[in-house]
């Protein structure tokens, strides 16, 4: 591995940690679109900045691309104030009029600055090792390493401070003012902090790229955890694992490191999606069906319990009487069986003592709808999972 | 009454949202240790009433004091119950968590909660009847257990003064119990509670004090005194009978 590759992945790494950070608390306030707003806004604060300090990695350019980027979060809330329109049109008005402003003054200007749209887009990763920051004639390592580092620790450092507070506005702005904690502050100040790391990892990833390493490993990590903690350090190894990986999915597919990054994005949360433990499609699925076969088990031991007459209780009988088909009531009746709640003597089905008192549970928690018998019956249904 | 008795002092109170009053020129006095319903129609201002009171709206006008002093420099006496409806349950946190947050305010910025808050949080949970689920993701919650868990927020913060808004809205009559037991309980300590209500057949029962309220102030005071089918009628804008003496 060469210097500059191990250059790429490095910036790459530091570049996914920072955005993961702001981009939990951003979809956790289902604010993931002011995002990609941010990130395309911010151009013409980018080329401004860049007409004044002819250098793409100045504090000066960064800041000054942040105000746009919160001036773009300022314009939306005016525009939705004014009650004519919803915050996603407020969004779709502002964004591509200041982007467009940023594309027009690059063409004008096509011959004095160094920016092309590709690269606005997409960024361009493979060249960031290549421009230096040089102390006193001495080579410090890749100018972006030392700017995406830099925001983020402060990024970290904030976000250590201020966790009580942003975790507490996030999840209810209301008992966050009235403790006096001002959730109008909190929102600006991530505001912030999200814009500087956009403009930040602009360079290196892009406009479009830019949203995709803040949304898609907080989204993920949501899939995964149910504690806030938790889904910030998840967020950030997946956010670091998917730029490493996608660095070297470009390598081997010889294309774009950071659409390569995406992919990876893309692929782990299909992933994850998928097969997650717990919010995962399988194990909804699975779980729904488990629930459907404890629902007619249950309905089936109840029409048992109701009925003392044998006709009642004959298995072809009861295969017509609850109108199952016969796989559904083959099925019940296996499980019945397998947990001995009942007995099949000449074709007729007798509920034992274990299925009588499972089905007088059961009937207690239908007619009380009691947490607490919710509860026990829950414990108790686990038992006849698998 | 002398300023001192007086919980909460509101004066010439005035609240808009894009011109339109929803609150009008209020003035409300609650004294000290009262259990006080809000009663009104829908869109009458309860809800704003509170959240003005507790500086999360700002007023166009009017001032308000608690125990004399303005809000800001009285938030450690004061614990406050949104709506239940508010805030997004699928959250990633957990019972014990969101009781621990009721500790935040006074801790102050950046101090992180410690041993003493944790366990203050748990014994509100007890108190609820809700520490077996204090790990228990706030979404796994049925809405009459995450409304407990919203009052031992309330009840960890150990205020003078509860504003409370609907919290029956959405519960199980056992939940409904417990908590106006609760509210009771508070009480008799000596608390002051403020509870947004909406079922006028249970008012009497479990208020001592009541305040009507339909953008303008129709009446506050006692139960017995202002409870009556005159005030309902000026309230609700029909024909309003319910038997208070029962």
């Amino acid at each position: 591995m060469s210097s500059a590759q191990l250059d790429i992945q490095l910036i790459a790494a530091v570049v996914a940690a920072a955005c993961a950070i702001p981009g939990v608390f951003l979809v956790l306030r289902k604010m993931a679109l002011i995002s990609d707003a941010i990130s395309h806004s911010i151009l013409p604060g980018i080329v401004i900045g860049f007409f004044i300090t002819q250098d793409l990695n100045s504090p000066i350019l960064i800041l000054l691309a942040a105000v746009t980027g919160i001036v773009t979060v300022v314009l939306v809330e005016i525009i939705q104030k004014t009650g004519l329109v919803k915050e996603d049109t407020a969004i779709g008005l502002v964004f591509p009029t200041l982007f467009s402003v940023g594309v027009i003054l690059i063409a004008k200007n096509a011959s004095d600055i160094h920016l092309d749209i590709d690269a606005v887009l997409l960024g361009e990763l493979a060249f960031a090792p290549f421009d230096r920051l040089l102390i006193a004639g001495r080579d410090m390592g890749p100018k972006s390493l030392w700017v995406m580092g830099t925001i983020l620790v402060v990024t970290v450092t904030l976000m250590v401070l201020f966790f009580k507070e942003l975790k507490v506005s996030t999840f209810d702005a209301g008992l966050s003012a009235a403790l006096g904690f001002s959730p109008v502050v909190l929102h600006y100040g991530l505001m912030s902090v999200s814009s500087i790391t956009i403009v930040g990892a602009f360079d290196a990833v892009g406009a479009i790229l830019v949203v995709a390493l803040m949304i898609a490993p907080a989204a993920t990590a949501y899939l995964l955890t149910t504690d806030l903690k938790k889904m910030l350090i998840l967020s950030v190894l997946l956010g670091v694992f998917s730029a490493i990986a996608g660095y070297w999915l470009a390598h081997l597919l010889d294309a774009s490191i950071s659409g390569s990054m995406t992919t990876v994005l893309g692929i782990v949360f299909l992933m994850v999606y998928l097969f997650a433990p717990d919010k995962g499609l399988l194990s909804v699925l699975y779980r729904q069906k488990q629930q459907r076969t404890e629902v007619s088990l249950i309905t089936f031991l109840l029409h048992l319990n109701n009925h003392s007459e044998l006709s009642e209780r004959h298995l072809n009988h009861l295969q017509e009487h609850i109108n199952w088909q016969e796989v559904q009531s083959k099925t019940v009746v296996e499980l019945a069986l397998k947990n001995n709640m009942i007995t099949i003597e000449d074709q007729i089905v007798s509920l034992t003592e274990k299925g009588r008192n499972f089905t007088g549970l059961a009937l207690e928690y239908i007619m009380t709808n009691r947490d607490d018998k919710i509860e026990h019956v829950k414990d108790d249904f686990f038992l006849f999972r698998g | 009454m002398t300023e001192e008795k007086l919980a909460i002092s509101v004066d010439d109170l005035t609240v808009a949202y894009d011109y339109k009053p929803v609150l009008w020129d209020i003035d409300l006095e609650v004294p000290e240790g009262v259990l006080m319903a809000i009663v009104g129609p829908n869109g009458a201002g309860k809800s704003t009433l509170i959240k003005s009171i507790l500086g999360i709206i700002k007023p166009i006008a009017g001032s308000v004091s608690i125990f004399g002093k303005p809000y800001k420099n009285q938030r450690k006496l004061v614990a406050y119950v949104p709506q239940k409806g508010s805030v997004d349950w699928d959250f990633p946190t957990t019972a014990a968590d969101v009781v621990l947050m009721g500790t935040y305010g006074s801790l102050g910025w950046i101090r992180r909660p410690g041993q003493k808050e944790k366990k203050a949080a748990l014994e509100a949970l007890e108190k609820v009847g809700m520490l077996p689920f204090k790990n228990r993701q706030i979404s796994q919650l049925s809405g009459g257990q995450q409304q407990r868990v919203f009052l031992a927020r309330a009840l960890v913060q150990d205020a003078s003064i509860y504003f409370m808004d609907e919290p029956f809205q959405g519960v199980d009559a056992t939940t409904e119990i417990a908590i106006i037991n609760i509210l009771k309980e508070l009480r008799k300590a000596g608390k002051t509670l403020v509870v947004v209500h909406h079922d006028l057949q249970t008012v009497p029962e479990y208020f001592d004090w009541v305040t009507f309220l339909n953008v303008k102030k129709i009446a506050t005071g006692p139960i017995k005194e202002v409870f009556n089918d005159d005030n309902l009628t000026k309230t609700y804008g029909i024909n309003y009978k319910v038997a208070v003496n029962k």
